[in-house]
């Protein structure tokens, strides 16, 4: 079973999508096969500037712009680095900050080494009952030297989406800045940035935007209340002593991840070829579907009865989230997530810590996949029950 | 029976340390059966693939599919160093005539370490 991708059934969507759509990889390829357009370097007629034409897709698919204010990095873990540590050096003193239970690692883990260093002071929000942060919970977080709030658009595990512009409405009235991390929504559902009153929006490219791994952004509102904590070459400039000031160069050094910018750029086109609230409405139409069949096993625990992303958290009662990952695995060919989804308050809340299994949708899922996985996860309920 | 090779190494949000390996030869149900001497081994067949689970607490647990060579092998938390040697001991008393004795007598001295260490 294992090794043959005609017989995988991929639901692990909410780590890497995978397959890719063919016009991705084809265009990976097309941008191996000339040599890359370096801005600031001999360029050759018929080269494609990737990163200028991809900046351009990102500020139309995102509503925001200038295009230069979206930034390539490796991932949106490295985005949301680069933001929250550029932010707090701007700043230079102590300040308190706030976060959210749901978070991933990728917020988690900078702001507790941030908080055991002394340079911030940290409040982590509990979510309600439906898995969201709610607008008071945020006020009564506020303190007078509150500068930063960092949070999740989307949750990888409970695939609840957060009211980030009511929360940012409130946190633009009172100062603070607003890192908002989008590595589960960015391409899974409509995001205006044109409207919604955020600092700074971390994507990654190889979830939902379909590119590959290693290829990430950021889009930055207003660039100079973050520090560039790179410095390095840009192309331009050379004599100059410092990282430039100018956008993105700012915070751009190095060469680029020029086939991770192609796929993304592709990964971008096929979206919008079919549209992404078609995507959205088309793959929550397969979760759903999925998720109730699940339900109806009385031995399968959910963990999210009403996700808005195509994420389903559930343990199977009688037997541990890792054997049955592994059983879907090795026996039926599904590969899915186990554990905690570096994701580890969420799992304290729901579980104890003991971490589920998780189901992750695109839209290159079909009907039938889920059929195969809801059958399987049947019989695995049963065999243990 | 040995192990031919690892195929990669986490450390789990429980402290206990999985290995994966591929074995020289697919488990059989004889060696399912050698492993009842030493904790409890499950068999659930689904889909007509029968799903082993051997589970010896404060020691180590096992998965895979009887028939296939490939194992995960966890290592309870915070004895890693002292249980490291156990599945490949199992495999080799397994394959030098389905040896007991010495095998309890090294699971024995382990826990005796083991309590130890973890002060039960």
């Amino acid at each position: 079973m294992a090794g043959d991708p005609q017989r995988i059934v991929y639901m692990n969507n909410a780590a890497t999508t995978w397959p890719k759509p063919p016009q991705v990889i084809d265009e990976v390829a097309r941008s191996l096969s000339m040599p890359f357009f370096e801005e600031g370097r001999s360029t050759l007629a018929g080269q494609r500037n990737y990163p200028g034409e991809t900046r351009d897709l990102l500020a139309n698919t995102f509503n925001a712009g200038p295009a230069e204010h979206f930034i390539f990095t490796q991932n949106a873990t490295d985005s949301l680095n680069m933001a929250i540590h550029g932010f707090l050096h701007h700043i230079g003193e102590p300040c308190h900050a706030i976060t959210t239970e749901l978070e991933h690692n990728a917020v988690l883990r900078p702001l507790r080494t941030l908080e055991r260093e002394g340079r911030i002071s940290l409040s982590i929000i509990p979510f309600d009952e439906r898995g969201s942060i709610g607008l008071d919970a945020v006020k009564d977080a506020i303190r007078d030297d509150t500068r930063l709030m960092v949070m999740t658009h989307g949750s990888n595990v409970l695939g609840t989406v957060q009211d980030i512009s009511r929360i940012g409405e409130h946190l633009k009235a009172n100062g603070i800045f607003f890192i908002v991390d989008g590595a589960q929504t960015a391409g899974q559902i409509p995001v205006d940035l044109g409207s919604i009153p955020l600092d700074v929006f971390a994507f990654t490219g190889h979830k939902a935007l379909f590119g590959i791994p290693g290829i990430g952004g950021f889009f930055i509102r207003d660039p100079s209340q973050v520090d560039p904590v790179r410095q390095g070459g840009t192309g331009a400039n050379s004599g100059y002593p410092y990282q430039e000031e100018e956008m993105p160069s700012r915070f751009e050094a190095g060469t680029h991840n020029y086939p991770g910018i192609a796929s993304l750029n592709a990964g971008i086109r096929f979206l919008e070829g079919r549209g992404i609230r078609n995507v959205e409405n088309e793959t929550m139409q397969m979760t759903r579907t999925l998720l109730s069949k699940l339900q109806s096993e009385g031995s399968i625990v959910i963990d999210n009865e009403h996700p808005d992303l195509p994420i389903i958290s559930f343990n199977v009662v009688g037997i541990e989230p890792d054997q049955v990952g592994f059983i879907l695995a090795r026996i039926y060919g599904i590969i899915c997530r186990t554990g905690l989804h570096c994701a580890p308050l969420v799992h304290q809340r729901i579980n104890g810590g003991r971490g589920s299994v998780r189901l992750s949708l695109s839209c290159l899922n079909t009907p039938e996949e889920c059929e195969q996985v809801s059958d399987a996860l049947g019989e695995v309920a049963r065999g243990a029950g | 029976m040995r192990v031919e090779r690892s195929l990669q190494r986490k450390l789990c949000v429980d402290g206990s340390l999985m290995k994966e390996f591929v074995l020289s030869e697919p488990i059989s149900e004889d060696f399912a059966d050698y492993l009842r001497n030493f904790g409890e081994v499950k068999i659930m067949t689904l889909h007509g693939k029968p799903f082993l689970s051997f589970e010896k607490p404060h020691f180590i647990s096992v998965k895979g599919i009887v028939g296939e060579d490939t194992v995960e092998v966890r290592y309870a938390a915070g004895v890693h160093d002292l249980t490291a040697d156990l599945f490949h001991l199992l495999l080799f008393h397994y394959s030098s005539g389905k040896e007991i004795g010495k095998m309890k007598e090294i699971e024995a001295a382990m826990w005796r370490m083991i309590r130890v260490k973890l002060g039960i």
